[in-house]
């Protein structure tokens, strides 16, 4: 069974979402604040964390937790959830080491399907690669197990949404992608600059390993489209 | 309305200066008047001084008529000093300027029978002068039959002849005749022997009327009295009709005669410095003695003061360009003027009688032709407690003006200095003020444009004083307001970030519910309940979106695009996310090469489309046009539908403002929408207006955005 600690200081978000993922079938455990959090997980990692920035009278105790964890293992995946959905605490949330960052807009389905997402593709890189999960396009190599991207046979860095989001539009080259279809391939509900800082970060992460990438199009007043190469 | 600003109603203020001269003038008047008593003081003085000298000397009066009564004019004579010599020539030119001094002699003075007489039978003018050590005398006798002593006659009284009679020093009576033979040089004889007296020399010329006498003699032979007459000898009358002076014929009776004191004179002359005109009289009012002349009498008041020629530049400016322009107001005091002629043998005024009366006395007169004006004094001089004379004392106020007029030059000049230096001093404090207000002015009107947004602060002013506390709480009123305009600018992220975290409860405790089995009942309200919170988080999502928008701006790094594309891109995706809708679009052919962010320009154009179709009424065409003008690109939305309310027409860009009826009110609105057509206008240094359209019956939205100027150039 599968352990998930969620770092919450809203009692009735955490229990909510407690009873939920219990109602799942994960065993979860929920902590109010930082310390009593740290204090708890130094014990016993749990199999994924759910932590919130603003924790009690810490405003960026979920950053610390974070740095925390992931002096504790490099390999937990760590979702932010939180009210804050400006572009700084994303990008700052993301740099810390966070597998995604999602705000509480989120639907409790989606959440859900996001947790085994990444669950499945923690089991899927203990696996061997499977040949029938694999997408290829010309430069691109999608493994949609192990939720994985490849760029000239290099691994590209992707969160959760944004391989989902890859993924949407790497299925039909050379289709326009609106940002709502990319919005509910990438299970998340945002508004469109959100989904264009996503675009934006997922160019910049191919870029950093190419930096003639030009696959991604912007079609304004449209959406984006994957241009095969 | 005239607009009078702070120099014009300082300098107008500063007109009340004009009033130091007034006041100074007025001072110096003052000064004037008390100089002019001090000088009559002084006068005083000076004739007590005088008079102190002559008191108690009979013997300097003794000699003259004070013994008598009273002093008739013509019966008693005086010998007027003159001026010039006189030439016995029987021609009376020397006698000109003593004209007025002649005394005329008529039937009055006629002795015996004065029926039947004629101004033509006889009368004469005459008068006495003193020159030198000799009386002059003038007869012009007017007699139609002249008769000349016969030649071989030795009668000298049966003919026409002048009888003098007179009182030796000695006290003796003489009695002489002058009769002529012809014209010529005459000489006396003495009447009671019939010699010749050649101390008497004389010359008769006879004229048109009659014939003139002029003659001379010794003053020391006179004493005090002298009478004249003159014997007319008609051949047709027997008896000789006899006019005199006085009656010569009794010794009492013969008239007095004055002749200036040359001891009082002397006495006079050691005073004659005292820089005043000196009479002394008798208490005939006839002058005894004179020193002086008025011309010259100022006082003693300028003596210090002389005009020096102008050795610096300031004096000559002084004399050059300011004494002309004081002399406009002041007047200089003139040496050439008229005096009142006086008649030495009846001096005249109050002053003269009151001190002869007993009482130290002063006046002012006007010379005639009012160029001066003289101060006289008189003192009495006493002898036994008899008032035998006056001594009088005469100066004009030209010192007294002089000195005036020298003080009123410097305090003309220093009151011109005040008023220059102060006009100057006031006209620079007011332009400073002044200065000082309108760039606070300016600074104020800079700090909030014309939205009434705060674009800045105020550098307030340290200085001390009203104006430096006014531009202090400008200062503090505009940070306050820009607060306050931030705190509602920011006021919707925030209420979207303290409002997530509640709906998330909601939203998380809805779906959990929805998890158990259900009654039909209790899914419909859950169902409302989802929606509710659905529509809530749509809200909130929009509320952070201009938030959002500002932090990706500040992080957002410009690139180069093509601004044609963004539009007919979007235009395209409008165009088949509102297939019932009709777009007309217009594009021009040039490149418009921006720099910035199209995803922007995208939110830019969702926004102003969103709009348009809102407000679009009855299935018109959105008409959207993309030009270019000079270097910028131009973009307008036209669409038909109500009309902007007036007055709001700037601030629909203002953050949370919606003008939208109720009709309309379909979906949540909170005014952000075209604020984050601002910010995108404002991120490419364009500029945002709304207005509706000449026809009244639609709206448009004009953005202009200045075209990258790199490739502009290159295009």
């Amino acid at each position: 069974m599968k352990k998930i600690a969620i770092i919450e200081d809203e009692t009735a978000i955490r229990e909510n979402y407690m009873e939920m993922l219990t109602a799942q079938g994960y065993m979860v455990s929920g902590y109010c604040d930082r310390q009593t959090a740290e204090r708890a997980l130094n014990d016993g990692l749990p199999d994924l964390a759910i932590v919130d920035i603003g924790l009690g009278h810490e405003i960026d105790g979920g950053f610390l937790l974070c740095q925390t964890l992931r002096t504790l293992s490099k390999t937990l995946p760590i979702i932010f959830l939180t009210a804050r959905d400006s572009e700084i605490d994303t990008v700052c949330g993301l740099r810390m080491g966070a597998d995604d960052y999602l705000t509480k807009d989120i639907s409790m389905a989606h959440l859900a399907a996001r947790i085994g997402a990444l669950f499945r593709r923690m089991e899927a890189l203990e696996q061997p690669a499977d040949e029938t999960a694999l997408i290829n396009r010309g430069l691109l190599m999608l493994d949609t197990k192990r939720m994985q991207v490849f760029w000239q046979q290099q691994l590209v860095d992707l969160t959760v949404t944004e391989f989902w989001m890859v993924h949407s539009l790497a299925q039909r080259p050379g289709h326009v992608k609106s940002r709502n279809e990319l919005m509910s391939d990438a299970k998340i509900y945002v508004d469109d600059s959100t989904i264009t800082s996503h675009v934006k970060r997922i160019r910049k992460k191919f870029i950093a390993l190419d930096a003639g990438f030009d696959c991604i199009d912007t079609v304004y007043g449209m959406g984006y489209r994957w241009e095969q190469l | 309305m005239l607009r009078l600003g702070l120099r014009s109603k300082f300098i107008f203020l500063s007109c009340f200066l004009l009033l130091l001269p007034w006041l100074g003038y007025e001072y110096v008047w003052e000064m004037e008047k008390f100089l002019r008593q001090g000088q009559e003081k002084t006068l005083v003085g000076t004739t007590r001084a005088l008079a102190t000298a002559l008191h108690e000397r009979p013997a300097l009066f003794d000699s003259q008529s004070n013994f008598l009564d009273q002093v008739v004019k013509g019966r008693d004579l005086y010998a007027y000093n003159l001026n010039n010599p006189i030439q016995l020539d029987g021609k009376l030119s020397d006698w000109q300027p003593y004209q007025n001094l002649i005394w005329h002699y008529d039937e009055r003075y006629l002795q015996g029978d004065k029926t039947n007489h004629q101004s033509a039978d006889l009368s004469f003018d005459h008068m006495v002068g003193k020159y030198g050590e000799f009386l002059y005398a003038v007869f012009k006798v007017t007699d139609n039959s002249l008769i000349y002593r016969a030649k071989n006659s030795l009668s000298l009284t049966r003919n026409d002849h002048l009888q003098i009679m007179l009182k030796t020093p000695e006290g003796k009576f003489k009695h002489y005749i002058v009769a002529a033979r012809q014209d010529g040089w005459v000489n006396a004889f003495d009447a009671q022997t019939n010699n010749p007296f050649t101390k008497i020399q004389g010359y008769f010329t006879s004229t048109a009327t009659g014939y003139n006498i002029e003659l001379r003699f010794p003053l020391s032979m006179l004493g005090n009295k002298l009478g004249f007459a003159i014997e007319d000898w008609d051949s047709k009358k027997v008896e000789p009709q006899l006019m005199s002076t006085s009656n010569i014929l009794n010794p009492n009776d013969i008239g007095s005669v004055l002749v200036p004191s040359p001891e009082i004179n002397r006495i006079l002359k050691g005073m004659g410095h005292s820089g005043s005109r000196i009479w002394v009289v008798d208490n005939h009012h006839r002058v005894l003695a004179q020193s002086g002349s008025i011309h010259h009498a100022d006082g003693v008041w300028a003596d210090g003061i002389t005009d020096k020629p102008a050795k610096t530049w300031w004096q000559r400016f002084e004399q050059n360009y300011l004494h002309p322009l004081y002399y406009k107001v002041l007047t200089r005091p003139e040496n050439e003027f008229l005096d009142t002629l006086h008649d030495v043998a009846a001096m005249q005024g109050s002053h003269i009688g009151k001190a002869l009366r007993g009482t130290p006395a002063s006046s002012w007169r006007l010379t005639p032709d009012n160029k001066a004006v003289i101060l006289s004094a008189a003192y009495p001089i006493w002898i036994n407690d008899k008032v035998i004379g006056a001594v009088i004392a005469e100066e004009t106020t030209n010192g007294v003006r002089t000195l005036r007029n020298k003080s009123l030059e410097k305090l003309f000049n220093v009151i011109l200095a005040v008023m220059l230096i102060g006009t100057v001093t006031l006209f620079f404090f007011a332009s400073r003020i002044s200065n000082r207000i309108r760039r606070l002015r300016d600074t104020a009107e800079q700090a909030i444009d014309a939205q009434g947004r705060v674009t800045g602060t105020i550098n307030y002013s340290d200085s001390n004083d009203e104006i430096g506390d006014l531009s202090r709480s400008f200062a503090s009123i505009v940070s306050r307001l820009g607060g306050y305009t931030d705190y509602l600018e920011t006021m919707s992220s925030r209420l979207s970030h303290e409002l997530r975290t509640p709906v998330a409860v909601v939203r998380s405790s809805l779906e959990n519910l929805q998890m158990q089995p259900q009654n039909e009942l209790s899914q419909k309200y859950l169902d409302r309940a989802s929606e509710g919170v659905e529509r809530l988080g749509k809200i909130i999502t929009t509320m952070s979106e201009a938030t959002r928008l500002e932090q990706s701006i500040q992080s957002n790094e410009p690139e180069p695009f093509e601004l044609q594309k963004v539009v007919s891109g979007c235009m395209q995706g409008y165009q088949l996310t509102y297939p019932q809708q009709a777009f007309t679009l217009t594009i021009c052919d040039s490149s418009l090469p921006l720099m910035g962010a199209p995803e922007f320009i995208a939110q830019l154009l969702d926004k102003l489309i969103n709009n348009a179709l809102e407000f679009n009424l009855d299935d018109n065409a959105i008409s959207i046009t993309l030009q270019k003008d000079d270097n910028n690109a131009v973009l307008s939305v036209k669409n038909k539908g109500p009309i902007l309310p007036q007055g709001l027409a700037e601030h629909i860009f203002d953050s949370m403002v919606s003008v939208r009826s109720q009709q309309l009110q379909q979906q949540p609105h909170l005014g952000l929408g075209l604020y984050i057509v601002r910010l995108v206008c404002e991120y490419h240094k364009g500029s945002v207006t709304a207005l509706n359209n000449q026809q009244n019956d639609g709206v448009e939205f004009i953005v202009r955005l200045p075209l990258s100027k790199d490739t502009s150039e290159k295009s």
